[in-house]
């Protein structure tokens, strides 16, 4: 019975895997249940260790060649500056996280997290000191190295410089010699000329030879002191460690909300006291124009939220959102203007020439078009009725939705739109004769034999042009947020090429990788989709 | 009515336009009485527009000329009261046996209760033997049960005439007998009239009253027309064991013969 049990287990997970597309974990399970582990071990090496062997060296060449080239940003960033840049996005999502958390804080738990932080500002300002101390010890370390490796070359330099320039004095001395001849009527022309040249030969020859020297120097000098570097980059991280703590206190004191109600409600009970002593008319008006202003402030500041800047979190949160709305508009089009276009040859004659026309044109060409033309319907967006109703929505109302999102939804759907359409015609279309036969026998409706026949048997062509779109979406937006300013991660990669910190170089690389992950699960997300509606995928039960 | 002329197939052409010449008459001056309640087999060479004749009948590719009546009706379209089985068996992959038929009756039976119409589904599926498949998927069965949804699924229209356009083409020579029986079985049960195309001897003689033997095409029209006097309900082992089975064996086969002779001489004459 045991046997038949971890079987079913087996093939359930088998099944999965199968579903999502990831067959090359197959071995692995079936070697840990044990089945012929030879031909399993067999296929892992040859599927599983092999690509991964390729993908490392890939990874290695990228190590070694990328130091190699200088840009105008620095160094092409390394693997592990890139898997720094992505923990130092996730760190900075933590800590809006956390200081949203204690902005939002009430009573004695925010009293225990501020002693917690408190405490916590001490232990960091020790490491302070203790770093400042360490880089100081390896500043001066450094120093000496180099003094040490500099001062025989310096004063060779200095050796070389100053022989040079008793040769170079010896030279100008004889050319100045042949020239007097000349003064004296016998001087020649061959005899200046060489003299003259044999100086400035002797001039650039000499620059040649400092230079070699020169430039040992200078490479000595940009040679980097590895616990230099380390000490130093400590010393940032806990000077960046000390600046959020002192934040998160001001978020935990005065710019906490409770406590911004608190100090409210204190000013607006003083304008009452002041109101019930109020002898004249004047006075009694304008305290009480105070008190109602101050009420008022009390109920904002109640819903005040965080204002979080944005995090790659958040950004990626906005993409997706942004490219499902794209998506789901360009299918609402593209299936039953398909379906229609597959039905009749006319539907087909008629929108060729638009499809074939407006097929290849960029997305950037329809941001444009859209900005303007979907720009044209709000011209206020800050009051525009469906801006306010977005922004009120629970989920979505937390995205922002701004003029910049719908240009660039819109532009995905255009872009989106056409493989889906075209798919879904050709599925439409090629449908079985032998299928319309059996509809024409039975004397289907036309509605029976929309829903019966054509869109089933059209299904995986709709689901392969739907994945297409998707995948055409994705890497449209990213163009279009770039674009647009349409917070999203193609605005994340846009603002780090215009801010060209250390770390943006690193930051584009890592906003690559995140656009090609999410990418590839968003192809997978339709495979599984269309595995589960389509009848000839096999099966398609859990 | 006449239950004699329950079907009448009158000087029944079908021409294909030829842009260099005349049209081409596949076939030409098809003419057929038959009566309710009769199997009629048509039996020819390949190619030479068996199946031409019944997708006329069934209505699935217009006349030429001539027409087709049925019931003292002529034909129009293709419709319910001509029930068809392809040779493949055309199954909706994306419906179970039971939808696959169920379509059908829900189409025909528009005035009779859903409970009725389950019934009617239930039984054309067992009344073929599938009455344990009713939910599996097409994917999910052999070639042979699947051609026994099809065949469910035209019986339960309940016809004015089945046509089974070589049911058994795709089939092994075990499966294919199976299914002659069941056929054979539900026919003398439900005494449906039939006309079936086939290019085995043995098949059309062990399942028709009649056999139809067509000449070559193009221009193929009635050769012969020979009677199978076999007892109803047939067994198998009885018929092969009589000298008339081999009787109307060789009829048959000289005919066919004589049929790829005649062909033979045209060409050569052609090519003289």
């Amino acid at each position: 019975m045991a046997d038949k049990t971890t079987d079913e287990i087996k093939y359930r997970i088998l099944r999965y895997l199968d579903i999502t597309g990831f067959t090359v974990f197959d071995p692995i399970v079936r070697l840990c249940f044990g089945e012929e582990p030879k031909k399993q071990v067999e296929s892992i090496a040859k599927f599983l260790i092999v690509p991964i062997i390729f993908v490392a060296i890939c990874v290695g060449v990228w190590w070694k060649v990328a130091p190699e080239h200088k840009t105008k940003s620095g160094e092409v960033p390394t693997p592990d500056v890139v898997f720094e840049s992505a923990v130092i996005n996730d760190t900075f999502s933590k800590r809006e996280k956390m200081k949203e958390s204690d902005f939002l804080l009430v009573g004695s738990e925010r009293e225990e997290t501020l002693a917690e932080v408190e405490k916590a500002i001490v232990e960091n300002d020790v490491l302070v000191v203790e770093y400042k101390a360490k880089l100081a010890k390896h500043e001066a370390d450094y120093e000496a190295k180099l003094e040490e490796q500099l001062s025989p070359l310096q004063a060779n330099l200095a050796k070389l410089k100053a022989k040079n320039k008793e040769l170079a004095a010896e030279l100008k001395a004889a050319s100045a010699v042949e020239a007097e001849k000349f003064e004296n009527g016998n001087g020649s022309k061959e005899g200046l000329l060489a003299a003259l040249r044999a100086e400035t030969e002797f001039k650039d020859a000499s620059r040649i030879d400092e230079g070699i020297i020169k430039d040992k120097i200078d490479a000595i000098r940009s040679e980097k002191y590895k616990p230099m570097e380390e000490a130093r980059l400590d010393l940032s991280a806990a000077n960046n460690e000390a600046q959020f703590l002192s934040k998160r206190v001001d978020f935990l004191t005065r710019a906490n909300r409770s406590m911004k109600v608190e100090v409210a409600k204190e000013k607006l009970e003083a304008s009452l006291a002041k109101l019930d002593d109020a002898t004249t008319a004047k006075a009694a008006l304008s305290e009480s124009k105070k008190v109602i202003r101050q009420e008022d402030s009390i109920t904002r500041l109640e819903e005040q939220k965080y204002a979080s800047a944005m995090t790659v979190y958040m950004q990626i949160k906005r993409s997706l959102f942004t490219v499902f709305i794209g998506f789901l508009v360009a299918a609402a089009i593209a299936i039953p203007v398909g379906v229609l276009c597959g039905l009749s040859k006319i539907a087909m004659a008629c929108l060729t020439p638009i499809i074939s026309i407006f097929k290849p044109v960029s997305p950037v060409v329809w941001l444009l078009i859209f900005q303007i033309v979907v720009g044209a319907f709000f011209p206020d967006p800050e009051s525009h009725p469906f801006f306010l109703l977005m922004n009120k929505l629970p989920f979505i109302g937390s995205l922002g939705v701004n003029p910049a999102l719908i240009f660039s939804a819109c532009t995905v759907a255009m872009c989106a739109v056409w493989p889906a359409l075209v798919n879904t015609a050709l599925g439409v279309s090629s449908i079985d004769q032998d299928h319309i036969n059996v509809a024409r026998v039975l004397r289907l409706g036309f509605w029976d034999r929309l829903t019966k026949i054509i869109i089933p048997s059209a299904l995986p062509l709709v689901f392969a042009g739907l994945r297409i779109s998707l995948g055409v979406g994705w890497m449209v937006l990213i163009a279009a947020e770039a674009l647009s300013s349409s917070d999203g991660l193609g605005k994340f990669v846009w603002d780090e090429y215009q801010n060209g910190s250390s770390f943006s170089f690193a930051n584009i690389l890592y906003a690559c990788f995140v656009v090609g992950i999410i990418g590839f699960l968003l192809d997978r997300m339709m495979i599984i989709l269309q595995r589960f509606v389509s009848f000839d995928g096999g099966e398609t039960s859990l | 009515m006449n239950k004699d002329k329950h079907l009448v197939i009158s000087q029944l052409v079908k021409a294909y336009p030829n842009p260099f010449g005349p049209d081409v008459r596949v076939v030409d001056g098809f003419d057929m009485t038959i009566k309710q309640g009769e199997v009629i087999a048509v039996i020819g060479h390949s190619g030479c527009g068996k199946s031409t004749v019944l997708t006329m009948v069934a209505g699935l590719n217009p006349i030429s000329e001539g027409g087709i009546f049925l019931g003292g009706k002529e034909i129009e379209g293709p419709g319910p009261d001509r029930a068809v089985v392809f040779q493949a068996p055309c199954l909706l992959p994306w419906q179970t046996s039971y939808q696959n038929v169920y379509m059908g009756v829900n189409q025909t039976y528009a005035h009779v209760s859903k409970k009725e119409r389950k019934q009617i589904t239930e039984y054309a599926l067992s009344s073929v033997g599938l009455a344990d498949s009713m939910h599996k998927y097409p994917r999910e069965m052999s070639g042979g049960m699947q051609q026994r949804v099809g065949i469910a699924r035209a019986i339960a229209l309940k016809p004015k005439v089945l046509l089974l356009d070589e049911p058994f083409g795709r089939l092994d020579s075990l499966t294919r007998m199976e299914l002659q029986d069941v056929i054979l079985d539900i026919l003398d049960k439900q005494k449906i009239t039939t006309m079936i195309i086939t290019h085995d001897p043995d098949e059309a003689i062990f399942m028709s009253d009649r056999i139809c033997m067509m000449t070559n095409g193009p221009g193929a029209k009635v050769g012969e027309i020979m009677e199978i006097d076999f007892e109803r309900p047939r067994s198998r082992e009885e018929i092969l064991e009589t000298d008339q089975f081999y009787e109307y064996r060789r009829r048959l086969l000289q005919f066919l013969d004589d049929c790829e002779h005649e062909k033979e001489e045209r060409k050569k004459s052609k090519i003289v």
